[in-house]
């Protein structure tokens, strides 16, 4: 069986945050970009934990190829990360340009699907922590014309189809989807393992196959924006908070409580 | 393209049940339809909710057209992007609102991946642009930041409005009278590849309609301090809700976190006991009527969001809020 895992590389999001809290995210001169060059770069969370899904399905014996592939400005630095983790092969798709239209890098990864001998299952995070939109996934579906599994929290093979556990507002479904299908993976599946030395170590001697976009044979359908990100800005939030006094907790417990009556938010 | 609809997709979960977040779609939609010199459609997958024509009327929606089929019944996604497909190749529609929620979540950028238009999610608000081209603005790391996305050279967009960030409006020019149209997709070679084994048995009442909720997060210190949370939500007659890095720790299940990836809720209450404040948590409780906070740092974010805040250390305040709420 083959598995191919799609995983971008972003922004350390609690590093962004943290950055947001203390008031300090700035946008540069291009309106668009942030401008903390000390913040890292890392694989998404979500895709590390697709990575990990995978990973899963090898450990519970079943006999597949691993595959991940990155799309971005320079992938290959995200990539090994992947080889460090356990993937057989590793592939990155650079693509010119620091935020690429997300139609376009769905085209690419169902592209390099296609390209590369086909994939049964297909794994991607549910969405990536810069723009959060999630919608990748489901543009490689309709691409490659297979059904889409969102929000896993476990991903085993039955037979040929695959049993995925899904994280739902009211609880947990569990659903069969036959081969082939996308899979995203939320962060209910768990903590993603750790390289160990000896991986990182053979990691480094892994080259990741690098697939021109040219190489992929896109249409001037696919390669046409449609969106096309002009600017970003940190709202403002105004805040109005009454702070409520009081010499010790049980007072200002107190004063809190009563307010709350008083306004009818509470009986 | 300036003859294009605007249209508003929901789907109705059972007869007669309002569409969440329909009433912001078609504030959203009557104002682009109206920017753009257009109609505004609304079609509704399932039953019409109860008063939905007077509803549309009220928001100013020119044809309300209704899909009923015995394959949309519960949450039928191929079924769904077919008929939204079908109907969107036929109509032509220059945009597709649809309110944000998990099922959208995943039918809306399918319905754009079938059609070959762009999609955005996340939106806060679409507006026309100088050039004519429309605007969408969608929030990202995990809502620190907006981006503002131009919608052109695909034939057509969809996309999903978060809940909240849009406030229902009637139509500024007033009622209209629209008609109500059947529509039968032919969905008979239709059959959902994804097949549910187990369904989700909801557990009692769901953090996405308490009217009161006590949150806790990492200022709680340890696991075992999360029970200060039980409590207090018992005591002020709530559901207790937790932030993702509490989740994550497995100190609380996850069907508990309130923030981007877990609930969103829009309760009259929201107490947020030693939370910070960011902004993927706030997305998830922001709509409250009030909330209130309690942290030991008075520069904490979440007084940004907050009517009233307690400065203090939770784990001598919860204690005493307990206490005064059971009195």
């Amino acid at each position: 069986m083959r598995i191919v895992v799609c995983v971008k590389e972003v922004l350390d999001p609690d590093a962004v945050n943290n950055y947001a809290l203390a008031g300090h995210l700035e946008i540069g001169e291009d309106g668009k970009s942030l401008t903390q060059t000390a913040i890292p770069r890392l694989m998404n969370g979500f895709d590390e934990q697709a990575v990990e899904a995978a990973l899963r399905l090898r450990d519970a014996g079943v006999e597949c190829q691993i595959g991940v592939v990155s799309v971005g400005p320079d992938p290959a630095a995200n990539i090994k990360h992947a080889a460090a983790l356990g993937a057989d092969q590793i592939a990155a798709v650079p693509n010119a340009g620091p935020s690429p239209d997300y139609h376009l890098v769905a085209a690419l990864l169902a592209a390099y699907v296609r390209s590369s001998g086909g994939a049964d299952l297909v794994l991607c995070g549910r969405q990536a922590s810069d723009d959060d939109q999630g919608v990748v996934p489901a543009l490689v579906c309709e691409a490659l014309g297979i059904p889409l599994v969102t929000n896993a929290r476990a991903v085993e093979q039955v037979g040929t189809a695959f049993r995925i556990t899904r994280v739902t507002p009211d609880g947990d479904e569990v659903v069969e989807a036959p081969a082939p299908v996308v899979v995203t993976v939320s962060n209910e599946l768990g903590e993603p393992r750790y390289p160990t030395a000896a991986r990182k170590i053979a990691a480094r001697r892994m080259k990741p196959e690098i697939i021109s976009p040219e190489a992929l044979s896109l249409t001037d359908e696919d390669l046409r924006p449609r969106v096309v990100a002009q600017r970003q800005f940190v709202p403002t939030v105004q805040g109005s908070c009454e702070f409520l006094s009081g010499e010790t907790p049980a007072e200002l417990s107190q004063a809190l409580v009563a307010r709350l009556r008083q306004d009818g938010l509470i009986s | 393209m300036s003859s294009k609809r605007i249209l508003v997709c929901t789907r109705s979960e059972s007869a007669g049940a309002p569409s969440v977040g329909a009433e912001e779609a078609l504030t959203l939609g009557r104002r682009l339809a109206s920017s753009l010199g257009v109609r505004l459609s609304w079609l509704v997958l399932g039953p019409l909710p109860d008063g939905g024509l007077e509803t549309a009327g009220r928001f100013g929606v020119d044809d309300v057209d209704q899909i009923e089929d015995p394959r949309l019944d519960g949450f039928s996604p191929d079924a769904s992007v077919e008929a939204l497909a079908a109907y969107c190749q036929q109509e032509s529609p220059a945009l597709a609102i649809f309110s944000q929620t998990p099922d959208t979540r995943l039918v809306a950028p399918r319905l754009a991946g079938r059609l070959g238009a762009g999609v955005v999610m996340n939106t806060v608000d679409v507006v026309v642009g100088a050039d004519g081209a429309l605007e969408a603005t969608a929030s990202a790391y995990g809502g620190d930041t907006r981006v503002v996305y131009q919608l052109s050279g695909a034939p057509s967009y969809v996309v999903a409005l978060s809940a909240s960030a849009v406030s229902p409006e009637p139509a500024p020019d007033g009622p209209t009278s629209p008609e109500c149209r059947t529509i039968s997709p032919d969905l008979a070679a239709i059959e959902e590849r994804v097949r549910v084994i187990e369904h989700a048995r909801s557990e009692g009442p769901r953090l996405e309609e308490a009217d009161v909720i006590v949150s806790g997060g990492r200022g709680l210190g340890s696991p075992e301090n999360y029970k200060l949370i039980e409590q207090l939500a018992e005591a002020l007659g709530g559901l207790a809700g937790a932030s993702r890095p509490i989740v994550d720790e497995g100190w609380v299940d996850s069907s508990q976190q309130v923030g981007l990836t877990g609930k969103i809720t829009r309760p009259t209450l929201y107490l947020a006991a030693g939370i910070s404040g960011a902004s993927q948590h706030m997305a998830g409780c922001s709509a409250a009527g009030t909330i209130v906070a309690i942290n030991r740092d008075p520069d904490a974010a979440i007084f940004r969001y907050c009517r009233y805040g307690v400065v203090g250390d939770c784990l001598e305040i919860l204690p005493e809020l307990i206490r005064a709420a059971r009195q």
